[in-house]
């Protein structure tokens, strides 16, 4: 334990995040260069287009097997709704967007938290699936591997628009939340205020262990 | 950009020796491939990344019980919007100074987007070099004034080539000279082809043929639409989330009152 600190992530889920983020950040990047001529020049600098495709595809792959990953880890916690209280808070948008005197206290994840990754669990494997389609299309008939591309474009809006929310609320826009996915340690006030019921929760179940004789916290 | 020029394929003149097809793999250096009898005097079975033409046989019997043998030399349109040319990434398929659409192989990527794209289903995939293939109507040629090697080798003068207007008046005096169901396919549709049939039944009889072939909607949907409107989208999640950070402010463990308490945690 760590003095007025509590661990929000454990070293894995933190690898498979990143793994999943760094995949993420390269297939953007890469497939930029790819949709956009006016982005050709991100092929240029990796030794040309043709390249560019294979460091795509082959990081679609990494990223597949992170997506399964996250989410056989994090559908328990963040795949499903807790009603009532999801909703109430849903109705307050959580106190991000107006003022709301007294936020409705959520689990670990809050829903935002929890649409975020509903969105990128579906959208990541339309992303997977379409890819795929679409690196061995000519195994598939053309009217369905043009709708995959439409997939994969629609994919593409969603999730990097959503990248942006995601980097704002885990840097600048919520301080305190970013050392959840770096040394996995959050402050109690951080956690009192974002996330007071599972600190509760985590109070409770630590008591529980010392009763019990360990387990991991 | 200079004259549009147009390959007219007569269909009645064609007799289907195959000449076309052979010059087309001789001037651009394709190899055969070994292939199996099925049936049919069409060979190879479709159009390959090394066929970049082919002619089709067709048994048709017509509504009067008259049985006709349809030949029709399949390749590339060359559309003027080519569906193509709009999914390319890299800028290998271009559209060339005579309207035709060109191909510079070195710029293939071999994403084969292309491939799924065309209505007429011509670009073809090699597995072996991962590129794209197809006829470019014989650029380096025309571009020396010589005509393309599938019409260069025409002995029936089923093939021939020129201005745009003026094969396009030929290809309906051709049409109005045969009469019936006869008529001129490719000026309609995708901007208008810059190969045009002249057909002697109706577009619907021949088969791999479309009626009415366009880019497709998904593709519209896809590279107009869904395309820029995924910057615009994350350009405004960005500039939200600037708004959000100078108007509402971060979320801070003590931004309200009942939560003091933790500060000093």
């Amino acid at each position: 334990m760590r003095k007025d600190m509590i661990q929000a992530t454990d070293a894995f889920e933190r690898v498979v995040h990143w793994s999943l983020a760094v995949s993420c950040i390269v297939l953007f990047v890469s497939g930029l260069g790819m949709m956009f001529k006016s982005f050709n020049f991100i092929g240029t600098m990796v030794g040309g287009l043709r390249i560019l495709k294979y460091v795509h595809n082959f990081t679609g792959i990494f990223f597949i097997v992170s997506l399964v990953l996250s989410i056989r880890m994090w559908w328990k916690e963040a795949g499903t709704f807790e009603m009532p209280g999801d909703l109430e808070w849903m109705k307050a948008a959580g106190g991000y967007l107006w003022h709301v005197d007294n936020v409705p206290e959520v689990g670990k994840y809050n829903p935002g938290q929890k649409a975020f990754f509903l969105a990128v669990a579906v959208f990541g494997a339309a992303m997977g699936v379409s890819g795929l389609v679409m690196w061995f299309s000519t195994g598939f008939p053309a009217f369905a591997v043009r709708w995959m591309y439409v997939l994969h474009a629609l994919g593409f809006l969603v999730l990097f628009a959503f990248f942006f929310v995601h980097l704002y609320l885990g840097t600048i826009g919520s301080p305190g939340s970013l050392p959840a996915m770096t040394t996995g340690w959050v402050t109690r006030a951080w956690a009192k205020k974002q996330h007071p019921k599972w600190l509760r929760e985590m109070d409770e179940s630590a008591k529980a262990d010392v009763h019990a004789g360990g387990g991991h916290g | 950009m200079k004259a549009e020029i147009v390959k007219l394929i007569d269909t009645t003149k064609c007799t289907a020796c195959r000449g076309c097809q052979v010059a087309c793999k001789q001037w651009n250096e394709m190899p055969a491939m070994r292939t199996r009898n099925r049936g049919s005097y069409q060979n190879p079975p479709d159009l390959q990344w090394n066929t970049w033409t082919l002619i089709r046989f067709q048994e048709y019997v017509d509504d009067k019980g008259a049985f006709k043998w349809l030949f029709r030399k399949d390749g590339c349109m060359h559309c003027t919007d080519a569906a193509c040319v709009k999914v390319c990434p890299s800028g290998a398929l271009h559209y060339s100074e005579y309207g035709t659409v060109g191909l510079k192989s070195s710029l293939c990527i071999g994403c084969k987007e292309c491939a799924s794209a065309c209505p007429f289903d011509v670009p073809k995939y090699s597995h072996a070099d991962d590129k794209i293939f197809k006829c470019d109507l014989c650029l380096s040629r025309i571009r020396t004034n010589q005509s393309p090697a599938c019409v260069k080798s025409c002995p029936t003068g089923a093939l021939t080539i020129g201005p745009k207007d003026k094969m396009l008046k030929k290809a309906y005096a051709r049409a109005k000279e045969l009469g019936g169901d006869a008529n001129v396919y490719g000026d309609k549709f995708v901007g208008g082809t810059h190969v045009i049939y002249v057909l002697s039944e109706k577009p619907e009889v021949y088969e791999e043929l479309p009626k009415n072939p366009a880019v497709p909607a998904s593709i519209v949907l896809w590279k107009d639409i869904l395309k820029p409107f995924s910057l615009l989208v994350a350009g405004g999640t960005i500039a939200g989330a600037f708004l959000h950070y100078i108007t509402h402010g971060p979320k801070l463990p003590d931004e309200n009152g009942h939560d003091a308490e933790g500060k000093g945690e």
